[in-house]
């Protein structure tokens, strides 16, 4: 009965009446807005109360400072570039630029070491025998503990903060490629073979599409990972960057500068991430929906 | 039998093909297993399976689920290599792959990252058929017309119905005109209804491009609406139990053929024959 004319037909002239234009009622705009109104009220609501807390004087404002001194700092910081000599300045920026800069640098070489060495332990088993004991041993270790070691050979400078945020965000990246080829779809392989897939172009045109996903997420961990890489690194040692700034503040009682670097590292850390998250749902919009 | 047939022979339109009836499959005393390599044993799946398809010819084997009927068209597809006997596509043994044969995968296998045209086009990529871009470009063309999906080419997988992505799968192996469809339970994933709809779509289709057909099915029914011929194969090892004749007219699409007293008839005769079968595949046993 049901041919293919038909079916085509089907799709083609459908009733018009099916699809009916609703416009913008109330509850339509309420409908978008009030997610955004939420997030709002929730944060004002959370600030607000924070500052009268703080206005109470139930806790010192060497320690707790208020909602308004927090972002009057973080404003002073981030429009104002330190006098030159100064030892610390209310200037945040230049910290952050250190921090993010450093960030960067460890990140890309954790790219350029990373990916290549997760696809290869996914591709060949005997790559993957020979290097996943390291990978795993040095994935587990806790990074702090190799601080003072590569202090001792790098000394407080930006080759050991750089190398410290390398080997804390490679691993996410080896583990997930390596994760995303070692997962690639049978049938997929199969299917590609059937249709005369060469060796070469298995790896090019499917394992690599599909690995690509589970690489971004590599790197979206990586970058949770490198972000307390960069702190910790700065708290140890050091006279610059966004860790070095909190110990500093922390020292000389300047409890709004202190917290607004920590408002600013969460600002910051929610973006990176969100960055890799719409990357994904650019590069393999069909995990999403999948749920995957 | 053609030995010379060739890629100019895939190239030639349908008319210019040999004619109907020849040998296309000659599968002979064809034995294929698997290794299990944690339990250091060998596994016969499939035994002395002696079958001739020939040309233009539907044919469909039904048999419980582990019986080796994958195996079989995996064998013709040239995924695996045969432990004993022969397998020859138009008189040539089978070393791999090639673009006489083209497959349709129960669970699609389409590239999720690529749109229904990519995926369509994508034997083109693999295998040069020597083709112009344009010929290349007519051919996805008239392959999502056939389907019916024309108007969905620039979609993603995850965007279609389980039908529709079937279709997909249809369309991308009859892109290169391939002298074999090979479908492993092609439709096994679609719902009741959308499934009847695919099969009958599938005979409209096959009977315009007219391929050669060997389709794997669980449905006794789908076997009856869609084969020239039912390949019964037994459970572990799956021999050829029995070979079933399907005379019932053509096109069946657009017949109610159910209610056909011949349509009771043999499927109460592959039931019978499937029964025992199925029921110790159900228990499990006997590997």
């Amino acid at each position: 009965m049901t041919t293919m004319e038909q079916t085509g037909k089907a799709v083609a002239i459908e009733d018009p009446d099916r699809i009916q234009d609703t416009g913008w009622t109330l509850a339509e705009v309420w409908r978008r807005v009030s997610p955004f109104l939420v997030t709002v009220v929730n944060l004002s609501t959370f600030f607000i109360l924070w500052e009268l807390f703080a206005r109470s004087g139930a806790i010192s404002p060497l320690f707790f400072p208020k909602a308004s001194s927090m972002f009057e700092a973080l404003w002073v910081g981030l429009t104002t570039t330190a006098p030159p000599g100064a030892v610390v300045s209310g200037s945040i920026r230049d910290h952050l630029f250190y921090s993010l800069s450093n960030l960067g640098f460890g990140l890309v070489i954790a790219c350029v070491i990373g990916i290549p060495a997760g696809l290869l332990m996914g591709g060949n088993k005997y790559v993957e025998k020979i290097l996943s004991p390291y990978v795993w041993a040095l994935a587990s270790v806790p990074r702090i503990a190799l601080v003072p070691l590569f202090i001792l050979f790098l000394g407080f400078s930006v080759k050991m903060q750089v190398t410290i945020i390398t080997l804390s965000a490679v691993f996410p990246i080896i583990i997930n490629s390596w994760a995303g080829v070692k997962t690639t779809d049978k049938s997929l392989l199969a299917a590609a073979k059937v249709f005369g897939a060469s060796r070469r172009e298995l790896y090019m045109k499917v394992v690599l599409p599909f690995t690509l996903p589970f690489i971004i997420s590599g790197i979206q961990q990586g970058i949770g990972r490198g972000l307390v890489a960069v702190i910790i690194a700065e708290i140890f040692g050091g006279s610059r960057g966004l860790g070095y700034l909190v110990t500093r503040s922390a020292d000389t009682f300047d409890s709004a500068l202190m917290y607004a670097v920590l408002f600013l590292l969460v600002v910051v850390s929610l973006s990176l991430v969100q960055l890799t998250r719409w990357l994904e749902a650019y590069v393999a919009p069909w995990r999403r929906l999948e749920g995957l | 039998m053609s030995v010379k047939r060739s890629s100019e022979a895939l190239h030639a339109s349908r008319a210019a093909a040999p004619a109907i009836g020849e040998p296309v499959i000659v599968s002979q005393d064809l034995t294929i297993g698997y290794t299990l390599h944690r339990e250091r044993k060998k596994l016969t799946a499939l035994r002395d399976i002696t079958l001739t398809v020939n040309r233009g010819e539907f044919v469909v084997l039904v048999g419980p689920s582990g019986c080796g009927k994958t195996t079989f068209i995996n064998a013709v597809s040239g995924l695996v290599d045969p432990w004993e006997g022969t397998i020859e596509v138009n008189g040539k043994p089978v070393t791999g792959p090639g673009p006489d044969r083209a497959m349709v995968f129960q669970d699609y296998a389409l590239m999720p990252w690529r749109t229904v045209e990519s995926n369509v086009r994508m034997p083109f990529e693999f295998q040069d058929l020597g083709l112009s871009k344009a010929e290349m470009a007519e051919r996805v063309d008239r392959f999502l017309e056939l389907v019916g999906l024309r108007s969905f080419r620039k979609s993603y997988p995850y965007e279609l119905s389980g039908g529709m992505k079937q279709r997909v799968g249809i369309a991308r192996a009859l892109v290169t005109e391939p002298d074999i469809l090979l479908a492993d339970e092609p439709f096994a994933a679609i719902d009741a209804m959308t499934r009847e709809a695919m099969q009958s779509e599938l005979e409209r289709i096959v009977s315009k491009t007219g391929q050669t057909v060997v389709f794997i099915t669980h449905s006794i029914d789908e076997a009856i609406t869609l084969a020239d011929r039912v390949v019964v194969i037994s459970f572990r090892p799956g021999r050829i139990k029995e070979i079933v004749k399907i005379d019932l007219p053509r096109p069946r699409f657009d017949r109610d053929l159910k209610m056909l007293p011949e349509y009771g008839k043999l499927y109460d005769h592959i039931w019978r024959l499937v029964k025992d079968e199925a029921f110790q595949a159900a228990r499990g046993e006997n590997r």
